[in-house]
């Protein structure tokens, strides 16, 4: 491999391109290290992360872990919104930093990451931002998949993409190379891949302001002792191997070359930041092979975390077939997956897919089959039928087995962030065991123990930033409206490593959990368009009892009632508030809500006549919101007289559409009546008018009559010609058409309690001069009469044999 | 003139299937027992090679002639050199008959060895059956059986294919179980000699349609003999595009239409297909799907007929107006409610990409009066 000397009193560089997670990558760097025996390793990695190294190569520090870096950026350097950002740097067991960093520790060399910090590269790629999504991930190994020249050599290789290539060429082909040729045809490739990248695309990922501040790393480590006035007396260091994503091999090559060394010395005596460190946060977190799998979201290296570290074990305990060894493994456990869920599948099966899969391995020219063969054995010998969604489990399971269900942990020196500190804290004063990962339970009476209300307060912050700890089984739920008699909740709570990880990540919100909590209502608030979703939001302010945040989020209700104009969406607001009317003491808030009402009604009053010609499936909607509009208007005295009026104006405003639903205009009239400000005779012209219409009309009066009793059931009782009515309606109706209402008329049925339905049932039988018991009675058959129609059937069939032989 | 409107494909591609034997024999590729070439070649017959192959003194170009899912072939191949049969399931006109002769033909040089699966389909048709002349006269004997494909596939150590297997009824498609997982199949007329063990080779191609799947489904113990293979229409329109240019011009050559295929055209007909087939177009538009096949073998056809309208009435161009024409004779087969979607294709993405890229689109849409 070549190496850059600068002059004899400087340092050798050699520059090591790697793919982020690769195994063979790994097992070669391991090589290289052993052999030329380097004094410093310097890896592509935040350089404030320095700190972590220790951790990182600890030995009770289990991969896969991850770097979080978060970015608040109050100094405005990306955008004026001063927004959060947060990134993760995933390592696995077969990372090649991972491996150096481990290596370089066991040798004693010393180590450094290299790279500008989080916020710096926000801040170098800032321009872009504004139109884009800030990354996710620190990884860049989509540069190296993304480009046209890639495109080509997939179609020219005949592979399906750039990880299969990868697979082919540079893992299971790479196992048998020397580590000089290995590096050597990756850097060709890279230089290749970065030859057919655009300089914007350079500009726009930050990579250029990045390779120029590793350049100047590297630069002041091989002057170190050189007499160039940069750590003066220190000792000359001999060799320094860097270690940064393949990418990035060109560029520094480029900045360390004659024609920008000048350059880079100069950059490297004057190191500058973008962003103030102190708004910066770097910690170490637990990771899962499911959030390192780069299918599974960002591509983050090489998908397939479970099985590679399968691989990666094979290689570790010097497998001659390591990739073999995993494929048939993998088969074996995907068999046992399929017949766990359906049982059908044989060892034969088996047998058929490892052929399979040799075969492939052997007509594609590899020297051990890989994931992709793994992947089209199980396809061809597992999925029987066409492949589809019915049939594909096989396939389903496999991706899992594949992605990987491991996780990490930090050893017990690992720095703990505030967050989870003030969450260890909070439990300790709460009582709450977080030293054992077994589920407990706990019941607490929330409105009559400060103590417990202050558990359910906890719980339900951490519910909303995701921890996954705890899980309210019982207790009154404010969003779906349930249970809200209970006095009681009942929690479960287990603690994990996940815990932590998700906490973690929520960091960049906040020190504590109720910051956290805030920012992210916050951000949420923002978000929202609806007057319902804010509401609901509301309701979990509520919870969590952040009372800070009930004034903002009140305004934030305030202004969405008034710019929403859904109905719907209205009237479920409406709801959740006179909800948290009534239950604000019980929670401990002083909010007063009665302005908010004020607007939401009139809001409501003058979306009323849109939703006149509403869809079925609209109907209960409509219908509980008039009921509420009614009551709300009704209930609370002159301080709503106007809007009262004007409600009952908009209900005659609607009914004198003749479009309007059938259902929705039953509601009211029920309503009317129900106000006084109609009378059961002009009800009953109503009903009548569907009776005598068209027969479309007619079939109509169904729904009238459920939305009429839903509003106003005493009518039937007390207006005699409405059941008139109704025996007439059912009297003209066919035998077909009475089946196709019959759903409806339940439903209409379904508002009178049982002794309002019988006293109807008795006026109904009374309306064919029969009674209740008349109805119900069913006439006895002797024995004698069945024995007559069994003769009488017998003889009539004799007859008619008879008949048939004349 | 040709003597068959359509050879078979080991003679249609004979001098292919030679020249790729040789270069095997010259390479020493390991085959497996009684195939012609290695899987390698075979592999090289169906997806072509840029590398020409010296043959008899000239160079001999393999083009590739299944398109759109590499790995698929490969599997199919290695499933044939195992144990299993193979089955490829699909939607119609997805290549899935093509692909199945172009493996007979390369891996046992005869795609003849077929049997054609009906409603009528009879156990003989598959097995054997007797020359009643001969069974009279001499007793049962193997000179009076009649080998139907399954025996000589089994005699001869070849390939048998059996076309849309779900066509004919379950009992007679169970007849293969023992087939296919003992490898022997037993005469009991002929007493002990009647037991033919099948030669190194033998095996079996299925091809089922997925538009017939319920009709007669297979039992499950049948699906376990097989490896399936679900081949997809083609999802790239520059593909769809090339498959139709390259069965075009086979066509014509072979109906010695000396017309050149009109390379615009052909992109618009792909464009057509797959967006009707994927029910939303280049530019988003959503559209309601036909119920009618829309496989790149019916692109095939529509474009073929336009063809010779143009070289035996026209004045030997491709008529856009034609096209239209045979586009909905194409699609309204079944439902007459095709053809109205159809009309909403023309009238949504047909007249924007009119309006945005003139030209032939401009022509196309002009044509919609067709649509009636």
């Amino acid at each position: 491999m070549e190496t850059i000397l600068r002059s004899a009193e400087m340092a050798e560089i050699m520059l090591v391109p790697v793919r982020h997670h690769s195994p063979a990558c790994s097992c070669h760097i391991r090589k290289v290290i052993a052999q030329w025996r380097p004094d410093a390793v310097l890896v592509e990695g935040p350089d404030n992360a320095n700190a972590l190294l220790p951790i990182m190569v600890h030995e009770d520090t289990r991969a896969p872990f991850a770097i979080y870096y978060a970015y608040h950026d109050k100094a405005k350097k990306i955008s004026d919104e001063q927004e959060y950002y947060k990134c993760y740097y995933p390592f696995l067991d077969y990372s090649p930093e991972l491996t150096a960093l481990r290596e370089a520790d066991k040798n004693m060399t010393y180590v450094s990451f290299i790279d500008l910090s989080y916020g710096d590269i926000l801040a170098a790629s800032a321009k872009k931002l504004a139109e884009e999504e800030a990354p996710r991930s620190y990884n860049d190994d989509y540069l190296l998949a993304h480009n046209s020249y890639l495109q080509m050599l997939c179609e020219k290789t005949g592979l399906r993409s750039f990880d299969e290539f990868w697979e082919k060429y540079f893992e299971i082909n790479g196992m048998y190379e020397d580590s000089g040729s290995w590096f050597s045809h990756l850097s060709t490739y890279c230089a290749l891949a970065r030859e057919n990248t655009p300089e914007e695309a350079l500009q726009r990922e930050g990579c250029l302001a990045r390779e120029q501040h590793m350049a100047a790393r590297i630069a002041l480590q091989a002057l170190r002792g050189s007499g160039a006035g940069i750590f003066p007396g220190e000792k000359k260091m001999q060799r320094i191997l860097v270690v940064t994503g393949g990418f990035h091999t060109p560029g520094l090559q480029e900045y360390l070359s004659d024609a920008r060394w000048e350059e880079t010395v100069r950059h490297a005596k004057n190191i500058a930041h973008y962003v103030p460190g102190t708004d910066e946060s770097v910690y170490l977190m637990p990771y899962s092979m499911e959030s390192a799998d780069a299918l599974n979201g960002y591509a983050s290296g090489m998908p397939f975390a479970g099985f590679y570290q399968k691989v990666w074990e094979g290689i570790d305990r010097q497998s001659q077939n390591p990739y073999g060894e995993a494929v048939l493994d993998f088969l074996v456990s995907a068999g046992k997956a399929v017949r766990k869920d359906d049982g059908a599948l044989s060892t034969y099966d088996e047998i058929c897919a490892w052929q399979m899969a040799q075969g492939l391995c052997s007509l594609r020219g590899k020297p051990q089959p890989g994931a992709y063969e793994l992947q089209d054995a199980v396809l061809a010998s597992y999925v029987k039928g066409e492949c589809d969604l019915s049939s594909d489990m096989p396939v389903r399971a496999l991706r899992r087995l594949m992605t990987g269900t491991g996780s990490g942990a930090l050893c017990a020196r690992a720095d703990v962030p505030p967050i989870v500190l003030d969450f260890q804290n909070q439990c300790r004063v709460f009582g709450i065991r977080t030293d054992s990962t077994l589920e407990k339970e706990v019941v607490l009476s929330i409105f009559s123990s400060r103590k417990h209300r202050g558990m359910s307060m906890l719980f339900h912050r951490l519910n909303f930033l995701h921890t996954d700890f705890a899980k309210r089984l019982k207790g009154p739920n404010l969003q779906l409206r349930i249970d809200r008699s209970l006095i009681r909740e009942i929690w479960k709570y287990k603690h994990s490593a996940q815990v932590s990880a998700a906490l973690i990540d929520v960091s960049v919100h906040g020190a504590t959990i109720e910051e956290a909590a805030v920012s992210l209502v916050q951000e949420q608030l923002l978000q929202d368009q609806k007057a319902d979703s804010a509401a609901l939001l509301l309701t979990q302010v509520f919870e969590m009892g952040i009372s800070g945040q009930l004034e903002q989020v009140y305004e934030r209700v305030h202004t969405l009632i008034l710019q929403d104009m859904d109905f719907y969406s209205n009237a479920d607001a409406l709801r959740y508030l006179m909800m948290m009317e009534k239950l604000g003491t019980l929670y401990g808030s002083d909010l007063a809500f009665d302005a908010l009402l004020h607007t939401s009604v009139r809001k409501l009053i003058t979306l009323l006549p849109g939703i006149a010609q509403m869809s079925d499936d609209a109907l209960d909607a409509g219908m509980d919101a008039l009921k509420l509009l009614y009551q709300l208007t009704g209930k609370r005295g002159p301080q709503y007289a106007d809007e009262r009026e004007d409600f009952y104006a908009a209900l005659v405003r609607m009914q004198e559409d003749v479009q309007i639903h059938a259902g929705l205009n039953g509601c009211i009239h029920g309503i009317l009546y129900g106000g006084g400000r109609e009378d059961a005779k002009a009800v009953n012209a109503v009903s009548q008018g569907y009776l005598t219409g068209t027969k479309d009309q007619l079939l109509k009066t169904a729904v009238f009559f459920r939305g009429l009793f839903f509003a106003a059931r005493d009518l039937i009782l007390m207006e005699r010609g409405m059941l008139e009515g109704i025996d007439a309606f059912l009297g003209q109706v066919d035998e077909e058409e009475f089946m196709e209402l019959l759903p409806q008329l339940r439903m209409a049925f379904a508002y009178f309690t049982p002794a309002e339905t019988d006293k109807i049932a008795k006026r109904a039988a009374g309306l064919h001069r029969r009674t209740g018991q008349e109805l119900m009675a069913r006439a006895e058959v002797l024995p004698d009469w069945y024995a007559y129609g069994k003769e009488l059937d017998r003889y009539a069939r004799g007859y008619l044999y008879r008949a048939q032989d004349l | 003139m040709q003597e068959t409107i359509k050879p078979p494909v080991e003679v249609r591609y004979q001098e292919e299937l030679e020249a790729l034997r040789k270069a095997d024999e010259e390479q020493g590729n390991k085959k497996p027992d009684n195939w012609l070439m290695s899987p390698k070649a075979v592999r090289t017959f169906i997806l072509g090679s840029d590398k020409p192959i010296r043959y008899k003194r000239k160079t001999c170009q393999i083009r590739k002639k299944y398109f759109g899912n590499d790995a698929l072939v490969e599997r199919c191949i290695v499933t044939l050199a195992g144990s299993r049969g193979l089955m490829l399931v699909g939607e119609p006109g997805t290549a899935k008959t093509m692909l199945s002769e172009l493996l007979s033909a390369a891996i046992s040089g005869n795609s003849k060895n077929t049997i054609q699966g009906t409603a009528g389909t009879t156990e003989d048709m598959i097995k054997y059956s007797w020359n009643y002349a001969l069974l009279l006269a001499k007793g049962p004997s193997r000179e009076a059986l009649v080998p139907a494909p399954l025996y000589i596939g089994m005699e001869k150590g070849i390939l048998t294919r059996f076309e849309e297997i779900t066509r004919t009824p379950a009992e007679i498609q169970d007849s293969l179980i023992s087939v296919l997982s003992d490898k022997v199949l037993n005469v009991p007329e002929l007493g002990d000699d009647g037991f033919l063990f099948a030669r190194p080779g033998f095996n079996v191609i299925g091809t089922a349609n997925t538009r017939d799947k319920g009709v007669n489904e297979m039992s499950s113990a049948l699906k376990r003999r097989f490896n399936f293979e679900t081949v997809m229409p083609v999802n790239k329109v520059s593909l769809e595009k090339q498959i139709i240019l390259n069965e075009v011009r086979m066509l014509a050559e072979e109906s010695h239409v000396d017309m050149k295929a009109d390379e615009d055209v052909a992109e618009l007909l792909a464009s057509t297909y797959h967006e009707l087939r994927e029910g939303v177009s280049s530019y988003g538009h959503r559209i309601d799907r036909p119920n009618a096949v829309m496989s790149t073998a019916e692109a095939v056809s529509v474009y073929y007929q336009t063809m010779l309208t143009g070289y035996y009435y026209g004045d030997g161009h491709l008529d856009v107006e034609c096209l239209v024409q045979n586009l909905v004779g194409a699609i309204s087969k079944e439902d007459r409610d095709d053809l109205e979607k159809v009309k909403g294709y023309f009238n949504t993405v047909v007249r924007a990409k009119s309006d945005k890229e003139g030209g032939l689109w401009r022509q196309y849409y002009e044509a919609r009066k067709w649509l009636k």
